[in-house]
């Protein structure tokens, strides 16, 4: 197994030397090769993704109040302009529309 | 002489001169170019939408007017001030402020002065002597020694030129000349000599205008290298972006922001290379009265500026 990580990657940790295995049954299930590597891959498979969830949440964070900045006063504020401008269009067809016309919704 | 030209033809070898005259709207008269904008404001669209005036904490301003050319001004100023340190970390320390000021602006002349409560005086003012010739000048004083600086500037416009000269305190010498080429495209150069720092430098600059877009370059021998690009999408909405980059310090910053001003308010953002975003709103509440949000992100350094403000009349 390679002792020196690559400089500035993530790698995954080192593996724990195999211990001698035992006379009992039981013991000697659980200290097999198989189970060995299962438990260390289960490991690996836990580290991987803790660090992935880890790089999601920072990445989430960042694009949220980078939208929380730049995207919603945005929204906010076109969604104000276009009701204004609806009010003004109801209060041109208001004052425009001849007086025996009726108040329109 | 039109018959022989059928209409959509794009290249008649017998007939190019024709042709090329009938496809332009009119012909560039090389005579009356407009006068192109200061060297100083080259890249003006490109800073009004991206580099809006930030800041962190409480802004108040006052302005009363008096007259027809005199008005006064109050300010004041609360929040975490930065102050440069050598470590990676930011500093701030709390500061407070108030400003007061006087203007005066006439057709001819205009002067403006500002005191604040930390001891610095502020003045500038700006002379039409004559059609073609503007003086201006600059004061700052400050309470520190060896802080305050004052500049004069004396600005010749020409019917397709502006040149300008300065002189500043601690020897600082300038001249900039800036000359419209085309309808659309102006270019220019300036030289700067600073005694006090034995130093010198040259740079040049272009601009290409039109009325959707405006694009400008510059290059100076101090290294830096400034291009930006401005797109007025339509007439409330503009994008903006802008490239730095210093070839002696590999440096390098690239920016793109956008700038809406509807009828109530002007909003600007931008991001920036560096992980920083900013926004800067400026919502009308009454007549003369605006009301002033700013958001400054940076994720790199994970410093968070916010602030707002209320500016009167």
């Amino acid at each position: 197994m390679a002792a020196q990580p690559k400089r500035g990657g993530v790698s995954l940790p080192e593996r724990r030397p195999v211990s001698k295995p035992e006379s009992n049954i039981l013991a000697r299930i659980t200290s097999s090769p198989i189970v060995s590597r299962g438990k260390q891959a289960a490991s690996d498979a836990a580290f991987v993704s803790r660090k992935l969830i880890r790089s999601t949440g920072k990445a989430a964070w960042i694009a949220g109040t980078t939208f929380l900045i730049l995207v919603v006063p945005l929204i906010i504020e076109m969604d104000r302009e276009q009701q204004f401008n609806e009010l003004e269009l109801q209060q041109a067809s208001l004052l425009g529309a001849p007086p025996t016309a009726p108040a329109s919704k | 002489m039109a018959g022989l030209v059928p209409p959509g033809t794009t290249a008649v070898p017998a007939d190019v001169s024709h042709t090329a005259h009938t496809k332009h709207d009119e012909k560039t008269d090389y005579m009356n170019l407009p006068c192109p904008i200061p060297y100083e404001e080259l890249h003006r669209e490109a800073l009004m939408s991206l580099k809006p005036e930030t800041f962190e904490g409480l802004r108040f301003d006052f302005t009363k007017g008096l007259n027809q050319k005199f008005s006064l001004s109050h300010s004041v100023v609360m929040g975490p001030t930065e102050i440069p340190s050598q470590s990676a970390e930011t500093i701030k320390i709390p500061t407070a402020h108030y400003e007061f000021g006087a203007n005066f602006i006439d057709p001819n002349l205009m002067l403006i002065g500002r005191v604040l409560t930390d001891g610095r005086v502020n003045a500038r003012v700006k002379w039409d002597l004559t059609d073609n010739l503007t003086v201006k000048a600059n004061a700052q004083l400050t309470n520190e020694p060896h802080m305050s600086h004052g500049m004069f500037n004396f600005d010749y416009k020409g019917k397709d030129f502006r040149s300008q000269f300065q002189m500043g305190n601690g020897a600082l010498f300038g001249a900039s000349y800036i000359q419209s080429v085309t309808q659309h495209l102006s270019l220019g150069g300036e030289v700067f000599w600073a005694g006090q720092h034995r130093k010198s430098g040259i740079g040049y600059a272009a601009r290409y205008e039109t009325d959707k877009m405006v694009a400008t370059g510059q290059v100076a021998n101090t290294g830096i290298v400034a291009l930006s690009y401005v797109q007025k999408v339509s007439d409330k909405v503009s994008l903006a972006s802008d490239f730095m980059y210093n070839y002696l310090s590999r440096d390098v910053t690239a920016s793109v922001g956008y700038d809406y001003i509807l009828r109530q308010c002007r909003l600007r953002g931008k991001i920036d290379s560096n992980g920083c975003t900013t926004s800067y709103l400026e919502e009308r509440l009454n007549m003369g009265l605006n009301f002033i949000l700013s958001a400054e992100i940076d994720h790199r350094k994970k410093d968070y500026k916010f602030g707002f403000g209320l500016t009167v009349g």
